[in-house]
């Protein structure tokens, strides 16, 4: 049960109530005080003052001071007239809850429409503050715009001023020029039929043309021209320097790719591939495995390694016959064959090989180099220096860092010096 | 330089071509410009315009069969002011413009395309005698003079076997008396070679990494002082050419300017200090050179190093989404330059405040 506050005084005006309101000892925040058009009610638990005003007030306008263990309520009437009392008296038990209720409503309501009215003042200061940045900043740039105009202008202005100019100085020079050459045409003329004499024969050409061109200009340009050539120096002799370029690691990606063989290349592989002549009649006692080329031909390296050269001499002839177009074949029959001294062999399958490496792609660089390798060693040992020479720098251009195909290079080299001498 | 004394590049008047134009070259003592291209039929274009208030007029045009890539005043006297140009097919040719049915001097100078062209001795600048330099994709770089026909007085080829790599960009240098002359050529592959003409050999050689696109001295006509090549990348490197080391060569101080290829770079004919770059993107920047303190220093051994100094960006514009391929200071006023693109129009700016630079 609240404990009512009933010591309350009040004086009126006839525009304004004030009610006065001793707390006791209770302190009062703004929270605490209700306030509608005609209900008051000031709640500080356990505290409870609530009044039925006489008639409405205008509660936006009306205050309520704290202070002093007290709260001073200035009211103001919203019809000006003198109030018999501060609360309605015959305030029956249900009218003062509906009243109560309908205070609180209104209440809210008015809450509400302030919160709207908020909302959209802020939305239009909003609006308003976008609006003159925009304008501060279009001043900005409007500014600077004129800054540049003017710019413009004057200097459009001192360019035709300028251009004015040349075309005065012009005018001026090629008179000055008419003047002068009146006075030196005589003795030139003479000079002039003199030159044309002399270098009729050599370059008869292009003095006509060199005549004919600086017709324009008069005669005037042969002249000074001709003064002029006396005293520059002659031509340069004519020398050469040779350059060498620095290597590139990277070299430019497109334009020197070699995309369109390298694509070539890796068709090719796979077209051999896939290329298998099926229909010998030996193969029928084989083992399905034994059938494929690269079985025989890793075969055929086995034997190499161990020494039997004949037996991979057949490996590799079997896999030939089953795919003719692996270069590796006929490279390590080649190297079969030197070692078995059959040097026209071994030339006949390194050429197959080379054929069959093109396009030359840095992919199957280590192949040619060694079917190159190869075939000079079988020159060589059939005595065919030159042909063997020419093999090896082919090897070397490929692979310039290979220190032994120098060091055989170098030796054929002498070997051809030493036949040429004694022959 | 603050704000509001920074040069500013003013783009003054704006050309539409029909044709792709490579080279544009201000005619010396004059308010004319030309512009070298290779028309949609792929033959060769001259077209001869005059500064009229804002716009350009055509005055003339010229069609050879061939494409022309690159064309250069610098050989010639001021009275005559023919052209010099190199095409696509490798001829060299000097025109006079006002009777251009025959060339002055024709030759067939290269077996592929001439990308770079370059004149010494004419205009009233320097000594010795006129020389036209060409650099091609054939790898060879070679020094002709208009009085012999037909064989270059200098040639600078790969040696024999060698795979060739593509001359990008030539230049003169150091001409200052009638005996000396350089020669400076930029490779795809990033070489950079100095030949002297006079004791005709390869002076220094330097490996920039990435393709030279061009090389221009600050001077021609002076005891060589300074090189600027760009790059592609983005990158251009500024050479101190005054002391050579004998191992480290010249001094340099490089800047990334842009993201792009820098295509050209220009110095300003009344100080040459002061140099632009046009780029891949479009864009130009203006680029001021600062000495250092000291120009020279003794290293470890007590030979004589250079010292480079720095570079810093006075202003930058971008005015088309093409590459600006072609960029020329006009002689006769301070600022005026014209720049060709590959969106096929011509640009004539004016870059002020320079003299507070």
């Amino acid at each position: 049960m609240p404990v009512w506050l009933r010591e309350h005084s009040w004086r009126q005006t006839l525009t304004a109530v004030y009610l006065s309101l001793p707390l006791r000892g209770a302190r009062a925040t703004p929270a605490n005080i209700f306030c509608s058009e005609q209900y008051l009610k000031v709640s500080i638990p356990p505290f409870l003052f609530e009044a039925i005003l006489y008639a409405p007030v205008d509660d936006r306008n009306s205050t309520a001071k704290i202070g002093n263990g007290n709260i001073f309520f200035t009211l103001y009437k919203k019809e000006p007239a003198m109030w018999d009392s501060l609360t309605l008296a015959d305030a029956g038990k249900e009218k003062l809850q509906y009243l109560r209720e309908n205070a609180v409503l209104k209440a809210q309501e008015k809450a509400k429409e302030e919160t709207e009215a908020k909302k959209i003042t802020k939305q239009e200061h909003k609006k308003y503050a976008l609006e003159s940045t925009m304008k501060v900043e279009e001043a900005e740039r409007k500014r600077i715009e004129d800054l540049k105009d003017k710019e413009r202008q004057k200097v459009a202005k001192e360019l035709e001023f300028w251009k004015n100019q040349q075309k005065d100085a012009d005018k001026y020079k090629s008179v000055q020029k008419k003047e002068e050459l009146r006075q030196e045409i005589e003795p030139l003329k003479e000079r002039k039929n003199e030159k044309m004499n002399k270098s009729r024969i050599p370059n008869e050409g292009t003095s006509k043309i060199r005549l004919k061109s600086t017709k324009g200009h008069g005669s005037c340009s042969i002249f000074s021209q001709n003064l002029k050539e006396e005293r520059l120096p002659a031509p340069r002799a004519a020398a050469t320097i040779k350059v060498n370029f620095t290597p590139r690691v990277f070299p430019t990606a497109l334009r020197e790719s070699r995309l369109a063989e390298e694509e070539e290349w890796l068709h090719k592989q796979a077209e051999a591939r896939r290329r298998i002549n099926s229909d010998l009649s030996e193969l029928e006692d084989l083992k399905e495995e034994e059938k494929s080329p690269d079985w025989l031909k890793d075969k055929g390296n086995n034997m190499f390694a161990m020494g039997n050269y004949l037996g991979a001499v057949n490996a590799y002839n079997l896999a030939v016959r089953l795919n003719s177009k692996l270069p590796l074949l006929y490279l390590n029959r080649a190297a079969c064959h030197l070692k078995l001294r059959n040097l026209h062999k071994a030339i006949e399958d390194s050429s197959k090989a080379l054929e069959l490496l093109t396009p030359p792609v840095p992919d199957n660089e280590n192949a040619r180099v060694k079917a190159h390798v190869r075939r000079g060693t079988a020159f060589c040992q059939l005595e065919l220096y030159t042909e063997g020479l020419q093999d090896y720098e082919a090897a070397l251009k490929i692979d310039p860092k290979n220190k032994n195909i120098e060091k055989d290079a170098e030796k054929i080299r002498h070997l051809i010096q030493e036949t040429m001498q004694s022959s | 330089a603050a704000g509001p004394d920074r040069p500013q590049v003013v783009s003054h008047v704006q050309q539409a071509l029909s044709y792709t134009v490579f080279d544009c070259k201000w005619v010396p003592r004059s308010a004319r410009l030309l512009c070298l291209g290779s028309a949609a039929r792929g033959t060769g274009l001259v077209q001869l315009y005059e500064l009229h208030g804002a716009r350009l007029e055509l005055l003339r045009e010229i069609e050879k069969p061939k494409p022309i890539k690159c064309g250069t005043f610098g050989a010639t006297s001021l009275q005559q002011r023919y052209l010099a140009t190199g095409d696509f097919d490798g001829n060299l040719n000097i025109w006079n413009l006002e009777a251009p049915e025959i060339p002055v001097y024709s030759v067939k100078g290269h077996k592929e395309i001439i990308n770079s062209i370059d004149g010494v001795g004419g205009l009233g600048i320097g000594e010795g005698a006129p020389e036209i330099v060409t650099g091609s994709r054939d790898g060879t770089v070679k020094v002709w003079d208009p009085r012999q026909n037909d064989t270059p007085v200098a040639n600078m080829e790969p040696v024999h076997g060698e795979s060739k790599r593509d001359c990008w960009t030539v230049a003169f240098g150091n001409a200052y008396n009638q005996e000396e002359r350089v020669v400076c050529a930029g490779y795809d592959n990033g070489d950079i070679k100095l030949f002297d003409l006079r004791t005709m050999s390869l002076r220094w050689e330097t490996n920039i990494k990435n393709g030279v696109c061009s090389v221009e001295f600050d001077r021609k006509d002076i005891n060589m002082n300074k090189l600027v090549a760009t790059s592609l990348e983005g990158k251009f490197h500024v050479f101190d050419m005054r002391t050579q080391h004998p191992t480290k060569g010249f001094a340099s101080v490089s800047e990334k300017a842009q993201k792009s290829t820098i295509w050209q770079v220009r110095h300003l004919p009344q100080n040459r200090d002061i140099f632009m770059t046009s780029g891949g993107s479009g864009s130009l920047h203006l680029w001021k050179y600062e000495y250092p303190a000291q120009r020279s220093k003794k290293d470890s051994e007590g030979s004589e190093m250079g010292v480079a100094g720095s570079v810093s960006l006075l202003q930058n514009v971008t005015l088309s989404t093409q590459p600006i391929s072609s960029l020329d200071w006009s002689p006769d006023k301070k600022g005026l330059c014209v720049c060709g693109a590959f969106d096929q129009t011509v640009r004539v700016l004016i870059v002020t405040k320079l003299n507070k630079i």
